[in-house]
């Protein structure tokens, strides 16, 4: 009986052991997602709701009022946020426009090592300080910089361009040239993703390259195309910085006016303003996450059973 | 086609290069002068600021890489592969400023005061799906096989993890510790929201571009980074470089 009794427990201890190794490695795995939750998703769902908060003064508190709404639908706010999805729209298509052949010649027509070092080229720009590359920008393209200097002593002009900063031009150069960069490579992915086969019968079937491009590629890239355009585009609505720096004084758009009213400590209005972007774009990735298996955007670097 | 993808890279590389020429250049003509680069040594401001951003940007690498290390491992073994990979990429997908302002309110109303601790969790959810990204794309080389092995000569998991996959993913996992250092020393927005008085070298110049704009010494700290970043971009690439495959 007593060595029975004994194997049992010892049994029952190594069982044990193994739930609780079980839980401790689900819960070690769950760690990153838990972080997540706790520093992103809490945080934004919180914004949602400050956005409904009372201003008293300089402070807030809680309630359920729609002022910043009204707000944002009354002023001159609305006129910016309108400006703003336009410029985001247009800066978002340039940039698909210049990254989609890029991404394609590097994914089907060159060689991986030429890939490979381009690929490198565009990330060194993408991960130096944005700031510091449209601050940059400023000092090539002022009116005494040197675009317009070079330009004047080549005789092509005669005086300074005024155009080339404080502008549109300005703002859209200076976006493109920030999140441009970083939307080939979910491109690159998804069109070096595509099984080479389907190509090949679309030869054989006698499409052209075209028709092959249109009824092949074009479809199958659709993942990355839509990775790319979520991040261009939610980039571009929310950026804050370029519009200072390159649109100069009294250019507004919805990025530097969340920071304006956050230097004025008006949290509920800065939080309604977000809302709007953070929504927007939450319905984006959900129709992303809904309409595209991740599998054949990634299917490269994920290998999953689902 | 070489034509396009070499003027879209001139025109991105283009600022960077009157800044370091800027950066180096004396009041007289044709002189050429370290002096700028010598003077952000004498400034306290900038002493401070250069050692906030050394410091997060060693933990952040740490940090980032460590949960992009066991979100990789989530990715596999936890059965929701999708959801987990959404997640981990979310922060790439929200714009600088509403994630600045999500944290300053979280970490407002929950009472943390704005120090390195905030500066470090907002940086390394930015660096996170960068780092998670990296270190899929080599596990993907992996073959799960040898831990199958592994467990039949009769190792645990974690003897399994630790002396046949770690190893071999190990480039990945340093790859994606430089990379977040690089997103950590170059990130702006979202820390000039939660930093409180603690500068760092980009929220440094940011601040005072706006309030009192270039100067050499700018020109110079904005030069630092510049060069950091490339040095640290071609560690990186030393790091991981492939042996066969490619991403």
């Amino acid at each position: 009986m007593v060595p029975l009794q004994g194997g049992l427990t010892g049994h029952r201890v190594q069982r044990t052991i193994g739930l609780l190794s079980y839980i401790g490695r689900r819960a070690l795995l769950g760690l990153p997602l838990l972080f997540i939750a706790a520093f992103l998703i809490v945080p934004l769902a919180l914004t949602i709701i400050v956005s409904f908060w009372e201003r008293v003064g300089l402070k807030f508190r809680p309630a359920f009022s729609l002022a910043s709404y009204v707000t944002i639908m009354e002023g001159a706010r609305l006129d910016v946020l309108l400006r703003s999805i336009f410029v985001a729209v247009e800066a978002t298509a340039i940039s698909l426009v210049l990254a989609y052949p890029i991404a394609y010649f590097l994914a089907r027509k060159a060689r991986p090592a030429a890939t490979r070092i381009v690929l490198v080229l565009f990330t060194i720009p993408f991960l130096i300080n944005y700031i510091v590359r449209n601050v940059a920008w400023t000092g090539l393209l002022g009116r005494n910089g040197t675009v317009n200097n070079t330009l004047i002593a080549a005789g092509i002009v005669d005086a300074p361009l005024d155009w080339l900063l404080y502008s549109d031009f300005a703002v859209f150069l200076g976006l493109v040239s920030t999140y441009m960069p970083f939307m080939i490579f979910p491109l690159v992915l998804s069109i070096a993703a595509i099984d080479r086969q389907s190509l090949e019968a679309s030869v054989d079937l006698g499409a052209g390259s075209f028709t092959t491009f249109r009824r092949i590629t074009l479809p199958l890239s659709l993942p990355g195309i839509f990775a790319a355009i979520v991040f261009g585009f939610v980039g571009c609505l929310g950026e804050s910085a370029v519009p200072i720096i390159m649109g100069g004084v009294g250019y507004e758009l919805l990025g530097n006016t969340i920071t304006s009213s956050m230097d004025v400590l008006n949290y509920p209005l800065a939080a309604a303003l977000s809302s709007l972007v953070v929504v927007l774009m939450l319905i984006l990735m959900a129709g992303w996450y809904l309409a595209f298996d991740l599998k054949t955007f990634l299917g490269k670097i994920l290998e999953w059973k689902s | 086609m070489w034509l396009l993808i070499g003027a879209v890279l001139l025109i991105l590389y283009m600022p960077i290069v009157p800044v370091l020429v800027l950066s180096i250049r004396g009041d007289a003509a044709g002189e050429w002068t370290l002096r700028w680069y010598h003077d952000l040594w004498q400034t306290a401001l900038i002493l401070r600021a250069l050692r906030t951003t050394a410091v997060v940007a060693l933990i952040v690498g740490v940090i980032a890489s460590v949960l992009g290390l066991v979100a990789a491992l989530s990715i596999r073994e936890l059965g929701i592969p999708r959801l987990i990979l959404l997640a981990m990429l979310l922060p790439l997908f929200i714009p600088g400023v509403s994630m600045g302002l999500a944290s300053a309110l979280f970490f407002r109303l929950i009472g943390i005061p704005p120090s390195l601790t905030t500066i470090v969790i907002v940086q390394s959810l930015w660096a996170l799906p960068f780092a998670t990204l990296i270190i899929l794309t080599v596990m993907a080389a992996f073959d799960p096989v040898y831990l199958e092995a592994a467990y039949v000569a009769g190792a645990d998991r974690w003897q399994a993890f630790r002396d046949i996959e770690f190893p071999l993913i190990a480039p990945g996992i340093y790859g994606a510790a430089s990379f977040s250092l690089i997103i950590s020393i170059n990130e702006t927005i979202r820390t000039s929201v939660v930093q409180g008085p603690w500068n760092t070298i980009p929220t440094y110049i940011w601040s005072t571009y706006k309030q009192v704009g270039l100067s050499p010494v700018l020109y110079a700290l904005m030069g630092l980074i510049i060069v950091s970043t490339i040095v640290l971009a071609l560690s990186y690439l030393v790091l991981t470089r492939p042996r066969a495959s490619r991403g």
